[in-house]
C-alpha cells in the first residue's frame, strides 16, 4: 500500500501537487477526478432522446461524483498525511494516552493510526485468516503466546529496545515470557474485591469474605472458571494453575461452599450491580472498579492477602509488519519512564516500568487496584493457558455450576 | 357498542417495550455521570468530548464514505438485477434470483470470515476498499428485493406506450421506468444506506489498518473506553437511522 496515505480510499495513488508543499496525493486524485467527469457540452446527436437522456445520465453522475468528491477532500483534509510513514497499532479503546501518541508522531516525524478491538479471541480470529497491515498489537499475555506459537507475531530485536532494563523484574518472575524474547508488557491489571464502605463493616482482604454470612445472597463472584477455581486455590494456599487433582477438588468444595452465599457468578452486571447497591461485595476486575468509583466513593477495592491473578497485556510486532523499526522505537517510547507513568495516570491500569513507579500520581500508588503490594505481588499469579489439562478445570467447574 | 381498549393497551406496551430502552439510552446520553446508574444534572459534555475524538472522527467518516459508496454501487447493480429477474423467467434468471437471495439468509459471521479468507487468498490488501465490496455484496439484495417488489406490480403497458409514440430504449427508460421505479429504488437504496452504517460483524473481519468503522470502534470502547460517550454516539447514529427511516416511508407513501 501506498504509505503517504494509509487512510486513504483505495484511489490515492499520484504524483506532487505544486500548491500542497507535502504533495497530498489524495487530495490530487479527488480533483481529478471532479473535473474529468464534469459533464461536457452535448454533441449534435442523431437521437434526440438518447442524448438527452445521455446528458442528463452524465450530469447527474456529474453531481454524484461531485459531491462524493467533496466529501473526499474533507475526509482528505483531515486525513492527509503526507510521505510520512505510518504506524499500525492495533488495541484496545482508550488504551494509550492520545498526547503520548502525538508526541511519538512528532519525535519520529511518522503517523500513528490506532484500529480497535473487542476481545483477545476477535483480534486473533482475524490476523489468523491473514488480515495484515498492523505493526504493533496488545494481545493479554495468554493469547500472545498463542500468536507466537502459530508464527503471527516477531521475535523482538533488543538492541531497539534500551528502555526494557526498566520493566520490573518482579513482574518479570511470573510473566509468560519472561526473557521478552516477543512481547513486552505494557499494562497489568489484577482481579479483587470490591465493597459498600458504609455497609460491610470490618472488611478483611481476603478471599475468606465469600464466607460471611451476614452478606449472604448480596455477593458475586466472577463467571470465569479460572479465576473463581483460582481465587479458591489461592485461599487455600495452592498455585491457580495447579494441576493436581486433589487440590482442584479441594478447591471445588470450597467454591460449592462460597456459592451458597452468593447471589450469583456474574462477570459483567456486577458494577452497576455494586454501584446501585444491589451487591454489597463482589469479585472483580480492578479496570472495572476503578470505573465505577470515580462516580460512587463509597465503593472501596482491595487485594487479597493470599494472592490473586493478574492478567497483562503484552505490545508484540506483528509477523507481516511493514514498519518493524518504528514498532520497536513506539514500545521503546512507551517504556520510557515519564511516559510510562504519565500513561499509567491516564489508563488507570499499571505499566510495569520500575523506574516510573515513583514518578505515578500519589492517588494511585495509594490504590491497591492499580498498584499491587510488592508482598501481595509475590503471591500473585498469571493465569496460564493449560493446554489439555484445561479439561481439570472444566470439569471441576461442571460440578460446581450443578451442586447446590 | 362500545369499542374495547385491549388493543390500544397492548399497542401501546408494544411501542413502550421496543422505545423505551432506547429513550433511556438518549436521556443518558446528557447525563453528566460517568455510569446510567445515577442522575447527575443534565449536561453536553459527552457530545463536546465526542467532538474532540480524533478517531472516533476518523471512524465517522470511514463510515459514511463506504456506506455512501455501497449505496450508490448497490443501487445500481440492485436494480438492473431486479428488472432482469422480472422481465427474463429463464433457467439461468432462477439461479440469478437464488444467487440474489443468498446473501439475506446467510449468516453474517459466514460471509465475514469467508469474504476475509477470500480477500487474503487473492491478496487483496484489507482496507476500505474491501469493506466498500463486502458491503456492495449484502446491499445489493436488499435494493433487488426491493426494487423487485415495485415491480411486480408495475405495469408494462406503459413502457410500451411510450415506445408507440416513438420514444427510444433510453427515452422509455430513463422518462419513464426509471421515474415509475424511483421510490422503490431510493427506498431500497435508504435500506442499503443503514444496513451498511450500522453493520458490525462482517466489517469487523474485512476492515484493514486505518479503516475502523464507527460500529467496530463502539464495539470496542464498550469494553473498554467510556459508556456515555457511547451513548451520545449512539444518539447521533440514532437520529440518522430514524431521519433515513423516516426519508424512506414518506417516499414510498408518496407513491402509493
Amino acid at each position: 500500500m501506498n504509505k503517504s496515505a494509509s487512510m486513504q480510499i483505495p484511489l490515492s495513488k499520484g504524483g506532487r501537487q505544486p500548491w500542497l508543499p507535502g504533495g497530498c496525493p489524495f487530495i490530487e486524485k479527488t480533483r481529478q477526478i471532479g473535473t474529468e467527469t464534469t459533464p461536457s457540452p452535448p454533441s449534435t446527436g442523431e437521437s434526440d432522446a438518447f442524448s438527452s437522456a445521455v446528458v442528463s445520465l452524465k450530469r447527474s453522475w456529474g453531481i454524484l461524483i461531485k459531491s462524493l468528491s467533496v466529501l473526499q477532500i474533507l475526509i482528505a483534509l483531515l486525513a492527509c498525511q503526507h510521505n510520512k510513514p505510518v504506524l499500525h497499532i492495533y488495541t484496545w479503546a482508550d488504551y494509550i494516552k492520545p498526547e503520548l501518541t502525538h508526541r511519538f508522531e512528532a519525535d519520529h516525524q511518522c503517523w500513528v493510526i490506532i484500529d480497535t478491538f473487542d476481545s483477545n479471541e476477535a483480534m486473533y480470529a482475524k490476523i489468523k485468516a491473514g488480515a495484515s497491515g498492523y505493526d504493533l498489537v496488545t494481545p493479554s499475555s495468554y493469547m500472545a503466546k498463542i500468536m507466537y506459537d502459530q508464527g503471527l507475531i516477531q521475535l523482538l530485536d533488543h538492541s531497539l529496545l534500551s528502555n526494557l532494563r526498566h520493566i520490573d523484574p518482579d513482574y518479570l518472575k511470573i510473566a509468560i515470557d519472561p526473557e521478552m524474547r516477543y512481547s513486552v508488557p505494557y499494562m497489568l491489571t489484577n482481579t479483587g474485591l470490591a465493597y459498600l464502605r458504609s455497609k460491610v463493616p470490618d472488611f478483611e482482604p481476603s478471599w475468606r469474605m465469600f464466607d460471611r454470612k451476614d452478606l449472604k445472597g448480596r455477593i458475586t463472584m466472577l463467571n470465569d472458571m479460572r479465576e473463581t477455581i483460582g481465587a479458591a486455590l489461592k485461599s487455600l494456599g495452592y498455585s491457580l494453575n495447579t494441576i493436581n487433582d486433589s487440590e482442584l477438588e479441594a478447591a471445588r468444595d470450597v467454591v460449592i461452599r462460597w456459592k451458597r452465599n452468593l447471589a450469583k457468578f456474574e462477570s459483567e452486571q456486577y458494577k452497576t450491580g455494586l454501584a446501585s447497591r444491589e451487591f454489597l461485595l463482589v469479585h472483580g476486575y480492578s479496570g472495572d472498579i476503578l470505573q465505577v468509583q470515580r462516580e460512587n466513593s463509597d465503593i472501596q477495592f482491595d487485594v487479597p492477602v493470599e494472592g490473586t491473578s493478574i492478567a497483562c497485556d503484552d505490545f508484540v510486532v506483528a509477523k507481516n509488519s511493514k514498519e518493524v523499526t518504528l514498532a520497536h522505537q513506539f514500545i521503546n517510547f512507551m517504556q520510557e519512564p515519564e511516559v510510562a507513568a504519565e500513561n499509567t495516570n491516564f489508563v488507570a491500569y499499571l505499566c510495569p516500568n520500575k523506574t516510573s513507579y515513583p514518578k505515578i500520581s500519589e492517588k494511585i500508588r495509594q490504590n491497591p487496584g492499580v498498584f499491587l503490594r510488592p508482598e501481595i505481588r509475590a503471591k500473585s499469579e498469571v493465569i496460564q493457558d493449560l493446554g489439555a489439562n484445561n479439561v481439570k478445570y472444566t470439569r471441576i467447574w461442571d460440578q460446581i455450576k450443578a451442586a447446590n | 357498542m362500545k369499542q374495547s381498549r385491549l388493543p390500544l393497551v397492548i399497542t401501546l406496551l408494544l411501542l413502550a417495550f421496543f422505545y423505551l430502552p432506547i429513550l433511556v439510552l438518549v436521556i443518558t446520553s446528557f447525563n453528566a455521570s460517568r455510569f446510567g446508574t445515577t442522575w447527575e444534572g443534565w449536561s453536553l459534555h459527552w457530545y463536546r468530548r465526542l467532538l474532540q475524538e480524533r478517531e472516533i472522527l476518523h471512524a465517522l467518516s470511514n463510515s459514511l464514505i463506504i456506506a455512501v459508496s455501497a449505496t450508490i454501487v448497490s443501487v445500481i447493480l440492485g436494480t438492473t438485477a431486479a428488472f432482469a429477474l422480472h422481465r427474463y423467467k429463464t433457467r439461468l434468471q432462477r439461479f440469478h434470483y437464488a444467487l440474489i437471495y443468498t446473501p439475506l439468509v446467510v449468516p453474517e459471521i459466514l460471509m465475514g470470515i469467508s469474504l476475509l479468507l477470500f480477500f487474503v487468498a487473492i491478496g487483496m490488501e484489507l482496507g476500505l476498499f474491501t469493506i466498500f465490496l463486502a458491503h456492495v455484496t449484502f446491499c445489493i439484495s436488499y435494493v433487488a428485493m426491493v426494487v423487485l417488489g415495485r415491480l411486480q406490480d408495475f405495469d408494462f403497458t406503459i413502457v410500451e406506450a411510450a415506445q408507440d409514440l416513438g420514444a427510444g430504449w433510453w427515452a422509455s427508460t430513463w422518462r419513464v421506468l426509471l421515474p415509475l421505479l424511483a421510490p422503490g429504488i431510493l427506498a431500497g437504496g435508504l435500506l442499503a444506506f443503514t444496513l451498511s452504517i450500522d453493520d458490525f460483524v462482517i466489517t469487523f473481519f474485512v476492515a484493514g489498518p486505518g479503516s475502523t468503522t464507527l460500529p467496530i470502534r463502539i464495539y470496542s470502547m464498550i469494553k473498554h473506553g467510556s459508556p456515555p460517550l457511547i451513548n451520545a454516539l449512539s444518539t447521533l447514529l440514532l437520529l440518522i437511522t430514524f431521519m433515513v427511516v423516516w426519508a424512506s416511508q414518506h417516499l414510498t407513501r408518496e407513491s402509493s
